[in-house]
């Protein structure tokens, strides 16, 4: 009787092999005796990982961060460091521009609620951090009277910004114009401030003065950009310069969800 | 024999991970339908905001003509920002694009503060139709463009009515 096979695959060395294996796995068992079940041995100890939170960016978490924006413009607008610098002229706009962020606020709170979300009444605490408490501090060391004027031309054009930026993230229509109203009367109120800083319609040009920096003007863009604010605030530095403040939008770490 | 042994044992092994992914499927909660980059159906609106925009560029152009210094150049500024956007509604549009008009909004007259009254409300209607366009426009990136326009509109608003003699704590 012929015991070969046809294949190269014998019973036997299927035995053999198999026999092999479960030998090779028990030893290697053996030796993985003093982990913990279902992990791989290793030096040392790692944390468990903890795995992120999935948030998503829904028109809910764009109203309450945009009301934290506009807390935080109102916040700024109002403080002392700021009010205590402005000059006569430049005083009723604060109350002014304070009073309608704080307006703003009451305006987008049933927007919130409306899609069970909760309103928010603190300024925005990453922004506050990233560079609105730098702001203040930059105005009170500065004790330069211009400050104020652009400081407000900074954070009314900052909060265009954010409504501008959000229509791009919002899925209702019907709140991207909500957004964009609110946008809009922050964009004028800008306006007012450049025409406070360098009035005139010579004021709408950009321009450059004799030193060669940047003038203020009223329509720097035929776009609104998304780009980083710059606020020139501050005391003067060596050489006569003010480096200035980048104000950004908030982004996914800034948002309130 | 032994082949499909080996077989099954792989359709075994394999079936624990396609559960999983069934199940995590099954888990990821509420799906959100995100709205579309652009939608035909906001061709018309665009293409009445890119008509709204051709006009005040010739508006603008009429009205520079009897301007001279900087009351000119900031008005033939405010100009270049409507061909720009005119511009760039005919470039989202392409070739739905409609045709453009050459007629002024009004036939505006006077010195720099008389125009810069009549530009002003100009301006604050264009702003509103453009607002209110966002109510219906479906596409994001023609929502995106049209907030773009809206926020620099809102400032010639401002800054006209100022240069109008409007106080400028009563401009905003």
């Amino acid at each position: 009787m012929n015991d070969q096979t046809s294949s190269n695959i014998s019973r036997r060395s299927i035995l053999r092999g198999g026999g092999a294996a479960l030998l090779g796995g028990a030893v290697l068992a053996a030796c993985g005796g003093s982990t913990k079940g279902g992990t791989i041995a290793r030096i040392g100890e790692a944390p468990e990982k903890a795995a992120l939170e999935t948030e998503h960016v829904s028109d809910v978490v764009l109203l309450r961060t945009a009301m934290s924006v506009e807390k935080m413009v109102a916040t700024m607008l109002s403080d002392s460091r700021v009010t205590g610098l402005a000059d006569s002229k430049i005083a009723p706009f604060l109350t002014k521009y304070a009073a309608a962020h704080e307006t703003n606020m009451a305006v987008i709170a049933p927007l919130v609620t409306a899609r069970g979300g909760e309103t928010v009444n603190e300024p925005n605490a990453k922004l506050m951090t990233a560079y609105g408490n730098n702001a203040l501090e930059l105005v009170e060391a500065g004790k330069t009277p211009a400050d104020v004027p652009n400081l407000v031309l900074a954070l009314e054009s900052l909060t265009a910004a954010t409504y501008q930026y959000f229509v791009g993230l919002t899925n209702e229509p019907a709140l991207r114009a909500s957004m964009m109203r609110l946008g809009a009367s922050s964009s004028r109120r800008a306006a007012v401030a450049a025409q406070l800083i360098r009035g005139g319609t010579v004021g709408f040009v950009p321009g450059l003065d004799d030193k060669g920096e940047e003038l203020t003007a009223t329509l720097p863009t035929a776009f609104g950009q998304l780009s980083a604010v710059q606020a020139h605030i501050g005391p003067l530095n060596e050489i006569g310069t003010r480096a200035p403040l980048a104000m950004d939008t908030p982004s996914l770490n800034s948002l309130l969800y | 024999m032994i082949a499909s042994l080996l077989a099954g044992g792989a359709i075994a092994a394999t079936a624990p991970f396609l559960a999983s992914q069934a199940s995590a499927e099954g888990e990821s909660g509420p799906s959100t339908t995100a709205p579309p980059h652009r939608d035909s159906a906001d061709n018309a609106a665009l293409n009445a905001a890119y008509v709204r925009e051709s006009r005040m560029a010739a508006t603008y152009a009429s009205a520079v003509a009897g301007l001279s210094g900087d009351d000119q150049a900031a008005l033939l500024l405010v100009h270049d920002h409507h061909v720009a956007y005119a511009q760039a509604l005919k470039g989202y549009l392409a070739t739905e694009a409609g045709n453009a008009s050459s007629q002024p909004l009004i036939a505006a007259s006077g010195g720099i503060t008389a125009l810069a009254a009549q530009l002003a409300t100009l301006e604050e209607e264009t702003v509103t139709i453009h607002t209110n366009s966002l109510e219906t426009l479906r596409g994001i990136d023609a929502a995106s463009l049209v907030a773009s326009i809206i926020v620099v509109e809102a400032r010639h608003v401002a800054a006209l009515n100022v240069i109008a003699g409007t106080s400028p704590i009563a401009a905003a």
